[in-house]
Parts: C-alpha cells; structure tokens; sequence
C-alpha cells in the first residue's frame, strides 16, 4: 500500500480519531503571546517606516564619507612612512 | 482549509495580520496539539512544543514563501521541535506513557451503544499507536490521522518519499498487527 484509499480500514479507524485540543488557559497564554509578537513586529515596522526618509540618505552618506577619511588618513600615514 | 483561503491567508501572517494568525491558530491548534500529543504521549510536553511552534510560526512569518503549505509547514516545525527535545532530554520511549487514554472530548450523539462500540474502537487505535515505534507512529499520525499526503509527510520527516512510502507500508502493517493482538487479549479475557 503506498497511498490511504477512502475504503481502507485503518485509515479510515485512523482519521476517525477525535481531535483534542490543549487546555483553555494553554490556548489563551500562546494566542496572547503570539499576537503580542504580532503587534512589536507591526511597531517596530512603524518606526521604521516613519524613520525612513532622514535614514535612506543619511546613513549612506555618513558611511561614505567615514569610510573616505579613513582611506585619506591611511594614504597619508602610508606616504609619511615612505618620505 | 481552502487553497485559495490558505494563500490570502500566508500573505496577511507576511504582513503582520492578527486577524490571520488566529484564523490559522483555530484551524490547525487542535491538529497539531493532537500530532504533539499522540507523538510525546505527553500532555505537558505536547503544550510547551505547541506553544514554540506557533511562536516560530510568528517570529518567522516575514520569511515564508507566499505559496507556503501551512499545514506541513506546522507539522515539520513541530515534529522536528519534538525530535530535538527528545534529544536534549534524552528521552526513554518505554517511560513516555503517561498520556491520559481518556481524552477530554466531547461526546457526539451516538446511542450507548453506538458510543460504547466507538470509544473501544478508538481506544484499541490509541493504544496500539501508543505502541509503535515512535518512526512509525510519527508516520501513521502525519498520513493517517492528520491527512497530509506521503510527499508532504516524506517532506517533513525530511526522507525522500520513496522510503516513506515503504516505511509507511510497515507502520500500517505493524498496527494491523498490534490491533489484533489487542482484539486476541480481548477475547481472550472475554472467553
């Protein structure tokens, strides 16, 4: 048997188990927490969106311009070794 | 649950939804508690492992696929959270056996006898899964009792579906097998 045929037995004694369900204070504790994951995400999401428009231009240019003065400062200090 | 519904719904969890989380929540909560259970044999087991899955559901709803099969998606996250508490517990499957046979459920509207006939019946089910080993019992669970298909289970239980299938050809056997035995004893005592 490679497949459950509708008229097998024992899948059918198997899918005629009763469904159970972990206990109500169980239930309410992982949906609390769930949507409470949910809502920090949707927050943190907000925060960013608001933050977006300074961010996508400062901080590109801020790492630009960082990285340049390092580079010039290691050229100089290479150069002064060699003078 | 629907494709179509299943689809809009994956889309909403991407976006952070509440509404869909608990669509999804009331949908599958009782079949993958059942899967953790009949798997652990233990209640408190099953709820803590229940609890992690959903909680990975949510945390890592941003990275599923947008034609993502959430049933098989539940069922390997929690069948493989299972399978590294049993690693970490290093847990014995002879000492795993104090689930409860007799579930809290409701009744349906069977006559006595009706509902005497099915509770052995299921009774007989429970506990010859109970039996198994814990790879044929995951088998018969993922297929038989939470109808995935043998792709998707072979899938989850990440071995080709070839071998499921034969591995499921021998889960069935052995519960055939275990079935009868019971029924034997059973008569037996009656005799």
């Amino acid at each position: 048997m490679t497949r459950w045929e509708p008229e097998d037995e024992v899948a059918k004694d198997l899918s005629a188990l009763r469904v159970h369900d972990a206990s109500p204070e169980r239930v309410e504790r992982t949906r609390a927490r769930c949507v409470a994951v949910l809502a920090a995400r949707r927050r943190e999401e907000a925060r960013g969106g608001r933050a977006a428009p300074w961010r996508a231009w400062l901080e590109p240019v801020l790492a630009l311009g960082l990285g340049a003065l390092y580079l010039a400062e290691a050229v100089t200090r290479a150069l002064a070794v060699y003078r | 649950m629907d494709r179509e519904i299943e689809l809009r719904l994956v889309v909403r969890l991407k976006a952070g939804d509440p509404a869909a989380f608990e669509a999804i929540y009331e949908a599958y909560r009782p079949r993958l508690f059942g899967f953790l259970a009949r798997l652990s044999r233990r209640r408190d087991v099953a709820e803590d492992l229940l609890e992690e899955t959903w909680l990975r559901l949510v945390t890592r709803s941003e990275t599923l696929a947008d034609d993502a099969r959430l049933g098989p998606w539940l069922f390997t996250v929690a069948r493989n959270l299972y399978f590294s508490w049993r690693r970490s517990r290093a847990v014995d499957e002879a000492r795993t056996s104090d689930l409860d046979p007799a579930w809290p459920a409701p009744e349906r509207g069977d006559s006595p006898f009706e509902a005497a006939a099915r509770r052995e019946l299921e009774r007989r089910v429970e506990t010859a899964l109970a039996r198994l080993p814990l790879r044929d019992r995951e088998l018969l669970l993922l297929v038989g009792v939470e109808g995935l298909t043998p792709s998707e289970a072979a899938e989850a239980c990440g071995v080709p579906a070839v071998t499921l299938r034969a591995r499921l050809h021998r889960a069935r056997e052995k519960l055939v097998a275990e079935m009868d035995a019971d029924r034997a004893v059973a008569r037996a005592r009656a005799g």
